[in-house]
C-alpha cells in the first residue's frame, strides 16, 4: 500500500469549553471516497475546516499530501476542491463566470481559466446553461455547479461537505458517478454525509461521534461490527407495539423498518423464547419474527446512542 | 508564489467585483446620476452663505419724509422679505404669531429726533433662536441706518449756511482739520485676496464633491464582505489559495475606479454649471485619489468585521454621521471649540477639504498640504491592513 494521502495526528479544536473535535487520529490513501459520518454538531464540518487550514487546531497535527495544513494552508489549498455544505457561489453570476472567477483564484491563468470552465460545462452537463445566472440553476445544478467550480484546478483531493442533502434522487445518482469518475482517475474524495445509503457507496466510512473517531472501516466491515443478526417482529397493531417493545427490559431501542419492529437488544435469542412461552401483551397480535443482518443506519444508531453491548469493540 | 500570480489573483477578484457592480443596475444608475445631481442641488442649496428675503414686519409710525427715505432705502436691501404695516394701532410683537423673524418700528418723531438733536432709536425686535440670522440682520439694519446717517451727513454740510462756513474760517486750522476729520466716515482699505468676489460656492464645492464621495463610497464597499460572510461565498475565497491582502487589494480597485469616474462627473458639474475654477489639476486628483483610498478602505474595514449587511450600514451610519459636522465640509473648522479639532483630524474629510481649499483656493504650495496627504495615505493603509487582518473571520 502507498504512502497515506491524508494523514491526522491527535487533531483537536476546542471553541472556549466545547471540544469539537477530540483528538481525532487516522489516515487516508489516494483515490479512495472516504464518507464521514457523524450526528449533526459531531465535528464533521469543524474536522473539514481544520484540514481546509480555516481555523487553528488547538492540538494535534494534520497533513495533506505530506504538507501542514495549518502551516503551509495556502500551497495545501492548491492540492484540493472544496464543495460547501451551503450553496456558496456567486448567484449574479453566470455559471462561466463562476468557473472562471474560481479558476483565477486558483491561480489558473486566464486562457486556462477559459479552457477549464468549457470542459468542465460540458462534464457537468451545464452547457445549455452556460450563461444563465447562478441564481437561475435549480438545486441540482447550483450544486454540479459547486463541484466544477471545485474542480476548475483539477485538484488530487475534494472535500464534499454534505454534497446531496436536499437533492433528489436522480440529482444524487449523477453526483456519485461523478465521484466515481474521479475516484477512478485518482482523486481522493472526503464527503460529509448523514445519508445512509450514501455511506454505503464509499470506500471507506468514519463514524465521528461527539468529535471522537468511533470506527473507520469499509461500510461491510463496519456492518460486521455487530456481534448477531437482529430480530424483527410483525405485531399487529405495529405503532402501539413499538411504544411497548421500547419500554420492555432487555430491549436498548426498538425502530419500526418496512411495518415490522427491529430490535436493539444483547441478547435476543432470549427474548424471543422468553416470549414464545408467554407473550406479555394480550392486545396485539404477534404473527411471527425474522433475523436480519444489520445495515449502516443500525451501525449509526448503535454507534451514536453507545449501544457498545451490540458491538464486536474492534471489527473483524 | 510570484508577482504574476498576485497580480493574476487581484485582477480576478477585481473582475469579479465589476461584474457585480454591472449586474446590480439600478445601484449602477444611482451611482452614475445621483453625485451630479447632488452636486448641482447642493451647489445650489450653498450658493451663498447670506440670509435672504428674510420674512420681516415694517411698521412706520413717524409717517414723515425722514422715515419714508428710510423705507424707500430699507425695501430695497434684498435681505428681507418686508410685510408693510399701516402707522396704528402698535405692532404686535409676538414674532411666531406674526410668522416673520423681525419686526422693524420707526417710532413717532423719528424725523423730530433728527432734527431737535435727541435722536430717537428705531426699534427692532430679532429672532434669536437661530443665531446667524440674528446677528446678521442686526448688522445689516445698521449698516443701512449709518448709510442713511452719512447720507444726511453730506446733505446738512452741503446745505451749511453762508455765515457758518465763514464763521468756521475763523478757527484755527488743526481744530478745523480735526472737525473735517470727524465729519468724514473713517474707512477701512480691505483686499480680499484668493476668493475676491466672497464667492462661497467655491469655498463650499470641495466640501460637497468630499461629503458626496465619503457617503458613497464608504456605503457601497460597506456591504462587499458581508454580502460574501452572508452568502458564504467569503468561505468559498478562504479555501482558495487567494491571500487576504490580494481579496482587499481586488475589491478596492474597481470601486475606486468608480469613484474616479464619479469625482470627474461632479467635477464637471462645478465647473461648467457653477463656474467653479480648479488649480493645479494634477495635485488636486493626487488629493482625491488618496482621500478615495482611505474612505473605500474604512468601508472595507466596516464590512470585515460587520457579520450582516444590515449591521455594516449601521456602522457606516454611525461613522458618517459624525463627519458631517465635523469634518469642516461646509463651515470653517476655526468655528469648532479648540478641544474638539483633533477628533476632526481623524476624519479624511478633513483632510480633504483642508488640502483640496489650500491648492484651489489659496494656491498654496505642495509643501503646505503633504501632512494632509501623509494622514491621509495613512488611513488608507490602516484601514486596508485592518480589513486584511478582519477577513479572517468567517462565520462558525
Amino acid at each position: 500500500m502507498s504512502e497515506p494521502y491524508i494523514v491526522l495526528d491527535g487533531l483537536r479544536k476546542e471553541y472556549g469549553r466545547t471540544v469539537a473535535v477530540d483528538g481525532l487520529s487516522m489516515s487516508i490513501h489516494r483515490g479512495r471516497i472516504f464518507g464521514f459520518l457523524g450526528a449533526n454538531g459531531a465535528g464533521k464540518t469543524t474536522c473539514i475546516r481544520l484540514l481546509c487550514g480555516l481555523t487553528r487546531p488547538t492540538g494535534g497535527q494534520a497533513w495533506i499530501g505530506g504538507r501542514d495544513v495549518w502551516h503551509d494552508r495556502l500551497q495545501v489549498r492548491l492540492q484540493f476542491g472544496y464543495v460547501a455544505q451551503k450553496f456558496s457561489l456567486y448567484p449574479d453570476l453566470s455559471v462561466l463566470e463562476n468557473l472562471r472567477f474560481f479558476g483565477g483564484a486558483c491561480r489558473l491563468s486566464p486562457g486556462e481559466s477559459v479552457r477549464r470552465a468549457e470542459t468542465l460545462v460540458d462534464l457537468m452537463g451545464l452547457h445549455s446553461k452556460r450563461e444563465a445566472a447562478a441564481s437561475s440553476l435549480s438545486g441540482g445544478m447550483k450544486q454540479l455547479l459547486a463541484m466544477a467550480c471545485a474542480l476548475v484546478h483539477s485538484p488530487p483531493l475534494l472535500f464534499l461537505d454534505e454534497p446531496t442533502s436536499g437533492l433528489d434522487p436522480v440529482n444524487r445518482q449523477q453526483i456519485w458517478n461523478l465521484l466515481y469518475d474521479l475516484a477512478n482517475s485518482g482523486t481522493t474524495i472526503f464527503v460529509t454525509t448523514h445519508y445512509m445509503d450514501e455511506a454505503d457507496r464509499c470506500t471507506e466510512v468514519g463514524f465521528l461521534h461527539k468529535g471522537r473517531l468511533l470506527a473507520k472501516e469499509s461500510p461491510k466491515n463496519l456492518k460486521h461490527m455487530f456481534r448477531e443478526q437482529l430480530l424483527e417482529l410483525e405485531v399487529d397493531p405495529v405503532m402501539p407495539a413499538l411504544a411497548c417493545l421500547r419500554r420492555e427490559a432487555g430491549v436498548l431501542d426498538a425502530v419500526l423498518r418496512g411495518g415490522r419492529v427491529r430490535l436493539y437488544s444483547e441478547h435476543p435469542a432470549d427474548l424471543l423464547a422468553g416470549w414464545r412461552r408467554q407473550w406479555p401483551y394480550p392486545d396485539l397480535h404477534w404473527t411471527g419474527h425474522r433475523w436480519v443482518d444489520a445495515d449502516m443506519e443500525d451501525v449509526f444508531l448503535a454507534c451514536s446512542h453507545g449501544f457498545d453491548q451490540l458491538l464486536t469493540r474492534t471489527a473483524p | 508564489m510570484n508577482i504574476r500570480s498576485n497580480f493574476r489573483g487581484i485582477a480576478c477578484v477585481a473582475r469579479k467585483e465589476l461584474l457585480h457592480i454591472w449586474r446590480d443596475k439600478r445601484i449602477m444608475v444611482l451611482i452614475l446620476v445621483l453625485p451630479p445631481f447632488f452636486t448641482f442641488l447642493f451647489g445650489h442649496a450653498f450658493e451663498t452663505n447670506t440670509p435672504r428675503d428674510v420674512a420681516a414686519i415694517l411698521q412706520d409710525r413717524d409717517q414723515s419724509a425722514a422715515s419714508k427715505r428710510f423705507v424707500t432705502k430699507i425695501a430695497a436691501d434684498k435681505t428681507f422679505a418686508w410685510r408693510f404695516q399701516a402707522a396704528n394701532p402698535p405692532c404686535d410683537e409676538n414674532l411666531v404669531r406674526q410668522n416673520v423673524q423681525a419686526i422693524l418700528v420707526i417710532p413717532e418723531g423719528w424725523e423730530n429726533g433728527l432734527e431737535n438733536g435727541r435722536p430717537v432709536p428705531l426699534q427692532l425686535v430679532v429672532d434669536g433662536s437661530d443665531t446667524t440670522t440674528a446677528a446678521a440682520l442686526e448688522g445689516i439694519l445698521r449698516q443701512n441706518l449709518g448709510d442713511f446717517q452719512s447720507a444726511a451727513l453730506d446733505r446738512m454740510i452741503k446745505g451749511l449756511p453762508p455765515e457758518v462756513v465763514r464763521l468756521g474760517a475763523l478757527l484755527p486750522v488743526n481744530v478745523r482739520d480735526e472737525f473735517t476729520s470727524a465729519m468724514t466716515p473713517w474707512a477701512v482699505n480691505s483686499r480680499i485676496l484668493y476668493n475676491p468676489q466672497l464667492k462661497f460656492i467655491d469655498y463650499v464645492m470641495p466640501g460637497v464633491i468630499g461629503l458626496i464621495l465619503q457617503m458613497l463610497t464608504v456605503t457601497l464597499t460597506a456591504c462587499t464582505i458581508t454580502r460574501e460572510r452572508e452568502t458564504g461565498t467569503l468561505y468559498q475565497l478562504m479555501v482558495t489559495s487567494l491571500r487576504r491582502w490580494e481579496i482587499v487589494i481586488g475589491k478596492v480597485l474597481p470601486y475606486l475606479g468608480v469613484s474616479l469616474v464619479l469625482i470627474a462627473l461632479t467635477v464637471a458639474v462645478a465647473w461648467l454649471h457653477f463656474g467653479v475654477h480648479f488649480q493645479q489639476p494634477l495635485v488636486l486628483a493626487l488629493i482625491c485619489l488618496l482621500f478615495l483610498l482611505s474612505s473605500l478602505g474604512m468601508g472595507l474595514l466596516i464590512s470585515s468585521f460587520s457579520e450582516t449587511q444590515t449591521q455594516a450600514i449601521q456602522f457606516a451610519v454611525f461613522y458618517l454621521l459624525p463627519v458631517l459636522p465635523l469634518s469642516g465640509a461646509f463651515a470653517p473648522l476655526s468655528q469648532l471649540p479648540e478641544n474638539i479639532r483633533p477628533i476632526s483630524n481623524l476624519f479624511g474629510l478633513t483632510h480633504f477639504c483642508h488640502a483640496f481649499r489650500l491648492i484651489n483656493l489659496n494656491g498654496a504650495p505642495f509643501s503646505y498640504i503633504v501632512n494632509d496627504l501623509l494622514l491621509l495615505t495613512l488611513g488608507a493603509v490602516l484601514t486596508c491592513g485592518g480589513a486584511a487582518l478582519l477577513l479572517r473571520r468567517t462565520q462558525q
